[in-house]
């Protein structure tokens, strides 16, 4: 739910490249305050840079990004101290247990005891880790990996939450919560920018979306801009991506494979 | 079996053994250079050596001496099958110790259309590749040449074929042995609890040390001939291990008896199938098990008050440095910076303590008192940033200040040096029976080499940080590691620097310094320590805010 007009990620003509590639090419961009912005695109259409981009991890070349009225170039440790990231493949301490490594992250965001405590043990509850959090998170499941990451993006109450692909690997009780959650956390003005494949998830719970393409932004907007942008009324997200990026020869593909 | 299968197995792990990630982690930068200079390198020394004896022997006229150095070429024949065992058991499980710690260790690819056979075959031989190769290699080439001077080739080829025979025995023990660690490991996980964790840590360093010491045994100069010696005739009297049967055939080959050459070459032969089929057997019992998870914390989680934060550390400095104390103890790979302190004062102490000059050479062990510590600091403070490995993008995204960064990782190393050197000196007093004002002096030095020397590395820690860890944790980029080293090197001899007079007159080189003259000089050393370290650590505070300005992940 979008609460205001301010913006809390604001964009301007952001490029990026890795030598010959180009990651992000001249993209602007205005997510505001309480707002599930979605980002879509196939691999390597530059979402995760983006979402390192607006978190001061990776420079642009040119552009200026600000995130929550500061510059990322100028002020990274405040903008990081009220976001929460979860990026596309989260290496965690595996030598820590669930419990180390959550007291770890709170106490890098400077959450203090009672709190931590009290937030730690409700996601873990909520998230059914409880019997599991003294396990080393070596042995943990893909999917137990994702909760405990998810947690600790959480637990500091942030104003901002960068989540690259965040239900991969979850239970569907574990996707519901995150996904209402996601949706508490707008009503009260914590905006979340996400990045995902999975474009039922992004059609359900995005305010807007953005679809990207070798790092251009094709469309940005509601469902009904997109239908717009796409020239297919009363078609659904998937059919909309596959025109704008150019990828519908699906059936050609699948025809060709199984001659 | 299909050898094809067999051979691209191989090819994987040589390939992995092989490849050198580029700056960025995007990159993949393949290197052969190493792996066949090393090679090249073994070939060209092992004919060059038996070059050099067989012209060394065509060159001898007197006949006594061309028989005692042809019967001694024959004892040395008759004694390799059982060196390259002792070796290639020390290499191949040292490897896999090693290999413990690797992330993206070679599972095997169950889901393909491969045998355990093929499986465990590929393991074996590709356990051998890398300095066992190499060894083998020089050994078969300088026994090929030198048999062709002395007459004796058809002793030579038995010899090789033994040694190949032999180093396959080697290895098929130590994936034995590996697969049933992997199994022990779990039971002891499974019954031990919550001390799992401490058992694992000091069991793995015991172990390392244990290796460390057989290896410097066998490696330390004075030994290697009597070893040879004590082979080539003590293996009679032991004949009934199977390890030594293919020396036993040699053995009975020189002496031309060749019923027992038969039976002894025979036995090897199904001595070296039982192993590999065990090996087989074992792997297509256990060779998809992993150890169960280690519980280590119990009950409600309630946070404590750390022993960082009541020293004054915030939060975030209190957590990196607990994080960091539970890597050390946990991570296998970085366990051997604990092994490291001993492994030194193995390598010093063992060739000494064989020597009559061990007592005079005492004095000279005061280096025993400042390496350790020092080297910890040089070590630890190059590889603490980079140890973080992929999960980096904890400390990139996290409000971490390059001021707590440093702060935090340069008190870490500190810290834990001086418990190396605190360890250190109680070994000197109690083992080398030094005077307590010589300890004094190396504690006080030794302390100084550590806060400067953990300074000057965590800079290089921080600007050549690598977070790789295919095929093993980096941890800093090689060149830097040699750089840091060599500029540690000469600043520690500046520091030490201003006590040369006072050692040059415990050994007598100089004349005696007033007594008062060692203070002075720990003074200075002191004042050139505190420079170093306010200058360096200034250096890796920018390195710090450069590093966290743009993540490498």
């Amino acid at each position: 739910m979008v609460t205001g007009f301010e913006s809390a990620v604001k964009l301007m003509g952001v490029a990026k490249r890795y030598a010959d590639v180009v990651a992000v090419d001249y993209v602007d961009l205005d997510v505001k305050k309480g707002e599930i912005f979605g980002l879509l695109g196939p691999n390597g259409s530059g979402k995760s840079t983006l979402l390192k981009m607006i978190l001061g991890l990776v420079k642009p070349d040119s552009g200026s990004v600000n995130v929550l009225g500061k510059k990322a170039e100028e002020d990274s440790v405040a903008i990081k101290a009220q976001a929460g990231y979860v990026p596309e493949v989260p290496r965690l301490y595996e030598f820590l247990t669930g419990i180390e490594y959550l007291d770890f992250t709170a106490d890098l965001y400077g959450v203090g005891p009672a709190e931590k405590k009290q937030r730690i043990n409700e996601y873990l509850e909520a998230l059914e880790l409880k019997d599991r959090e003294g396990d080393m998170i070596s042995a943990y499941s893909l999917g137990m990996k994702q909760k405990i990451t998810l947690i600790s993006a959480f637990v500091h109450r942030p104003k901002l939450l960068l989540l690259d692909e965040p239900l991969s690997g979850l239970d569907p009780r574990s996707a519901r919560i995150i996904k209402d959650l996601l949706r508490e956390l707008a009503s009260k003005g914590i905006t979340t920018i996400m990045s995902t494949h999975v474009l039922e998830i992004a059609q359900a719970m995005c305010d807007r979306i953005a679809i990207m393409y070798e790092g251009r932004l094709l469309a940005i907007g509601n469902m009904e801009n997109l239908r717009e942008k796409a020239r297919l009324p009363g078609s659904n997200l998937e059919e909309i991506f596959l025109t704008l990026t150019g990828t519908g020869d699906i059936r050609d593909v699948v025809e060709a494979l199984m001659e | 079996m299909k050898w094809k299968n067999v051979l691209r197995l191989i090819g994987v792990d040589i390939k992995s053994g092989r490849l050198i990630r580029g700056q960025k982690l995007r990159r993949y930068r393949e290197s052969r250079v190493i792996q066949y200079v090393m090679y090249g390198g073994s070939c060209l020394l092992g004919i060059s050596l038996g070059l050099f004896v067989g012209t060394f022997y065509g060159g001898i006229t007197d006949p006594e001496m061309k028989v005692a150095l042809l019967l001694g070429a024959k004892s040395f024949f008759i004694a390799t099958p059982t060196l390259v065992l002792t070796y290639s058991l020390i290499l191949t499980m040292m490897r896999q110790i090693q290999g413990a710690g690797i992330k993206a260790s070679i599972q095997p690819p169950y889901w393909l259309p491969i045998t355990w056979g093929e499986h465990t075959l590929a393991a074996i031989l590709a356990n051998l590749i890398g300095i066992q190769l190499a060894a083998l290699i020089f050994i078969v080439l300088a026994i090929s040449v030198v048999s062709i001077f002395l007459g004796i080739v058809p002793l030579a080829v038995l010899t090789i074929f033994a040694l190949l025979a032999i180093a396959f025995l080697a290895s098929a023990t130590t994936e034995i042995f590996r697969v049933l660690q992997v199994r022990l490991t779990g039971v002891v996980y499974k019954t031990s609890g919550k001390a799992a964790i401490w058992i694992r840590f000091f069991g793995s360093i015991l172990l390392f040390i244990a290796f460390y010491v057989v290896y410097f045994f066998f490696t330390s100069g004075a030994n290697f001939l009597a070893i040879i010696e004590t082979f080539a005739s003590g293996q009679k009297t032991v004949w009934f291990i199977p390890y030594l049967w293919l020396g036993m055939a040699l053995f009975s080959f020189v002496n031309s008896q060749i019923v027992e050459t038969v039976a002894f070459s025979l036995g090897s032969v199904a001595f070296l199938s039982v192993l590999f089929v065990v090996a087989v057997k074992l792997n297509n019992r256990f060779g998809l098990y992993e150890p169960p998870a280690i519980k280590i914390s119990i009950g409600t989680y309630a946070p404590k008050l750390s022993i960082w934060r009541k020293l004054g550390f915030s939060l975030s400095e209190a957590a990196i440095m607990r994080k960091d104390f539970r890597a050390f103890t946990r991570r296998r790979e970085l366990m051997f910076f604990f092994v490291l302190p001993v492994v030194i004062v193995i390598m010093w102490i063992m060739p000494l303590a064989r020597t009559p000059y061990f007592q005079a050479l005492s004095t000279f062990s005061v280096l025993i008192l400042l390496i350790p510590g020092a080297l910890m600091a040089l070590m630890l403070g190059s590889m603490i940033i980079g140890q973080e490995g992929p999960s980096v993008w904890h400390l990139y995204s996290s409000p971490v200040t390059a001021e707590s960064l440093v702060k935090c990782k340069y008190t870490f190393v500190v810290i834990l040096s001086c418990a190396v050197t605190l360890a250190s000196n109680a070994f000197g007093i109690l083992i080398i029976h030094l005077s307590l004002r010589v300890i004094f002096a190396a504690l006080i030095e030794s302390i100084f080499l550590i806060v400067s020397l953990s300074a000057v590395s965590l800079r290089a820690g921080i600007k050549g940080a690598s977070f790789v860890e295919i095929p093993r944790p980096r941890m800093i980029r090689p060149i830097e590691l040699i750089i840091n080293f060599i500029i540690c090197l000469i600043l520690a001899g500046v520091i030490l620097a201003p006590l040369f007079p006072y050692v040059g007159t415990m050994f007598g080189l100089l004349n005696p310094q007033p007594q008062f003259y060692l203070y002075i000089a720990l003074a200075i050393s002191g004042v050139i320590s505190a420079i170093v370290t306010y200058g360096f650590y200034r250096i890796a505070l920018k390195n710090a805010e450069d590093f966290l300005a743009e993540a490498e992940i």
